[in-house]
């Protein structure tokens, strides 16, 4: 039975993705505590998609791929903001329109020019066959934006937070604000290799939203949220093995599992603590003698 | 280049039936995109369209249509997600970001564990041309069903997403109009889907309306300009395709995309040329004072 279990350590590619996974987890999970706070999940979303036409560009060129993907990445956010002060169109409908435009700019250059990059690779993700270099350029991205985040956390998390009381006390919000934008595009580029345009959502949104309902303090909050992104991801990882299928589909499963059962259960937060409280509300007030329970506590 | 290649197209049945199968879906989410983009749903059709996943392949493990499989998924992922953010301290968004990639994570990883003759591929991507009777007629089905049922209660959907309150006031019940709009949202890209695949199908539940948005300031002209452009975009999307040898989804979604450009630019009174040239004649004016 164990030596059942271990099988997938004996397999250097399973190792490699196990820990590849973790990792990309780990720095997702730390920018989605800002995706949270700031309301930005619909930008990873966008932007995991936006990078599918740079990442088409890269190969035809000979580019390695990160780059164009980054790139496509920032223009897409640019033209955003272009079109969003430009019109009368709403923030949501402008991301809607831009990265699905960009996604189909990039089907339709992968459908014109085949070449050895499917279209399923890049929407689905594909850590098992994973190249040598393209660890190392992941690796690199992630090294570049665990670092930013640990010089930077302090000012981004006033600007996700407060954007005016950031600008008072002379930070520059343009800057940061085109800072976590490139962070999230970075991120969504190394992660799109592991799990896929769709799922790098997941990783950019599940932990910290989960984080969220089980803590106060920022600090906090990442810890929770890194810890719970690289267990999920190495464990989701190393199931795949066993289910033989998707890496990416096996890793968001757990996250979403852990998330719901936070959010059932977390000790403050959680649905089955506010019952209770609810209830505990209700006796104290039957108990101090009013008649009726008060109704808006009882239907919680 | 004579008129005879041009018309080329026209001669192969199945890019007819593409093209007719493309104006449906395409007019028919124009319609809805109306809604979603004054209401600031735009993305809900993101969520939804991903959602179905895990509800296809358990149709097809059941054996029953898989329309309905991902209809009820749709539903699931709309309504689970609406209760999540009542119970929880989440923004909406979040909660949604989750809930649909959950879900379709729990698809792409039962996919995997069943051999099904769906392909992965066409529900990604959708395949106009290779589109089946079947689903062909599932399609119209759905779009037929939809538009329908919008045409009769179309007033009553309009008055509860724009004043929920007005609408609740005037006895509506708004419950029943909320699931009843959100379960046409489902149908419409259950049938979109297997024609021009998700992410595509997200743009036409976007781009058409925001084209209208540019260009009217009235309801029911916008929805009559949303759906020509659709409708047009999508025929002109599947010709041009021909002569590309290029993915059809990809064609129809950037043909719309011009085409919402242009209004961007020069739509009559909110156009950004126009605008800046009002603003000039304002500024002269002003300095003839």
């Amino acid at each position: 039975m164990i030596e059942l279990l271990l099988t997938p350590f004996y397999y250097e590619y399973m190792v490699k993705a196990i820990v590849v996974s973790g990792v990309i987890g780990g720095v997702c999970a730390l920018l989605s505590c800002f995706v949270t706070l700031k309301g930005w999940s619909l930008m990873g979303d966008a932007l995991s998609h936006a990078i599918v036409p740079g990442v088409a560009v890269a190969y035809l060129v000979g580019l390695p791929f990160a780059l164009g993907a980054f790139a496509s990445g920032l223009l897409a956010a640019l033209v955003m903001g272009v079109v969003k002060s430009k019109t009368r169109i709403r923030e949501d409908a402008v991301i809607g329109i831009v990265f699905t435009t960009f996604f189909a700019a990039g089907v339709l250059m992968i459908s014109l020019f085949p070449s050895n990059i499917s279209l399923k690779t890049i929407v689905l993700g594909n850590i098992l066959g994973i190249a040598d270099s393209d660890i190392i350029q992941m690796l690199a991205i992630s090294a570049v934006a665990l670092l930013v985040v640990g010089l930077k956390w302090k000012d981004l998390l006033l600007f996700a937070f407060d954007p005016n009381q950031a600008q008072a006390i002379g930070l520059n919000t343009t800057r940061l604000n085109l800072m976590l934008l490139a962070l999230l595009a970075a991120t969504a580029v190394a992660a799109l290799q592991a799990v896929g345009a769709v799922l790098v959502i997941a990783m950019l949104v599940t932990p910290g939203a989960t984080a969220y309902q089980l803590t106060d303090r920022f600090g906090r909050m990442m810890l929770l949220a890194c810890l719970m992104g690289v267990v999920t991801s190495m464990l989701g990882a190393y199931i795949s093995y066993f289910l033989n299928g998707s890496t990416g589909g096996c890793i968001v499963c757990l996250q979403t599992i852990v998330f719901l059962v936070v959010f059932f259960f977390a000790p403050k937060y959680g649905i089955v603590a506010a019952r209770r409280k609810a209830r505990r509300t209700t006796d104290a007030l039957l108990i101090a003698g009013d008649a009726q329970p008060v109704p808006a506590l009882r239907g919680l | 280049m004579n008129l005879h290649h041009l018309l080329e197209p026209f001669q192969y049945r199945f890019m007819v039936e593409a093209m007719l199968m493309a104006a449906l879906i395409g007019g028919t989410c124009a319609v809805l995109s109306c809604y979603l983009v004054l209401k600031g749903w735009s993305l809900m059709g993101d969520a939804i369209s991903h959602a179905v996943l895990p509800g296809i392949v358990l149709a097809y493990i059941v054996g029953a249509p898989l329309a309905v499989g991902a209809f009820l998924a749709g539903l699931l992922c709309a309504s689970g997600t609406g209760w999540i953010t009542n119970h929880s301290r989440l923004k909406g968004d979040a909660v949604m970001g989750v809930v649909f990639t959950g879900l379709f994570a729990l698809g792409l990883v039962m996919f995997t564990k069943v051999t099904t003759d769906v392909h992965l591929n066409h529900i990604l991507f959708g395949s106009l041309l290779g589109i089946e009777r079947s689903d062909m007629l599932q399609a119209v089905i759905a779009a037929g069903l939809t538009l329908v049922i919008l045409a009769v209660v179309r007033k009553d959907i309009l008055l509860y997403l724009f004043d929920a309150n007005q609408a609740r006031a005037v006895g509506l019940n708004t419950t029943f109009l909320h699931y009843l709009f959100l379960a046409l949202l489902s149908l419409t890209i259950v049938a979109a889907l297997q024609a021009v695949g998700i992410i595509l199908t997200v743009a036409m539940l976007i781009v058409p309306g925001c084209i209208g948005l540019l260009l009217t300031d009235r309801f029911g002209q916008m929805m009559a300009i949303a759906s020509g452009a659709a409708i047009s975009s999508a025929i002109a999307g599947t010709y041009i395709s021909y002569f590309l040898n290029g993915e059809t989804g990809a064609c129809i979604v950037l043909t719309q995309a011009l085409i919402l450009t242009l209004a961007a630019l020069f739509g009559p009174k909110y156009g950004i040329l126009s605008r800046a040239r009002a603003a000039r004649q304002a500024a002269a004016r002003y300095d003839g004072v």
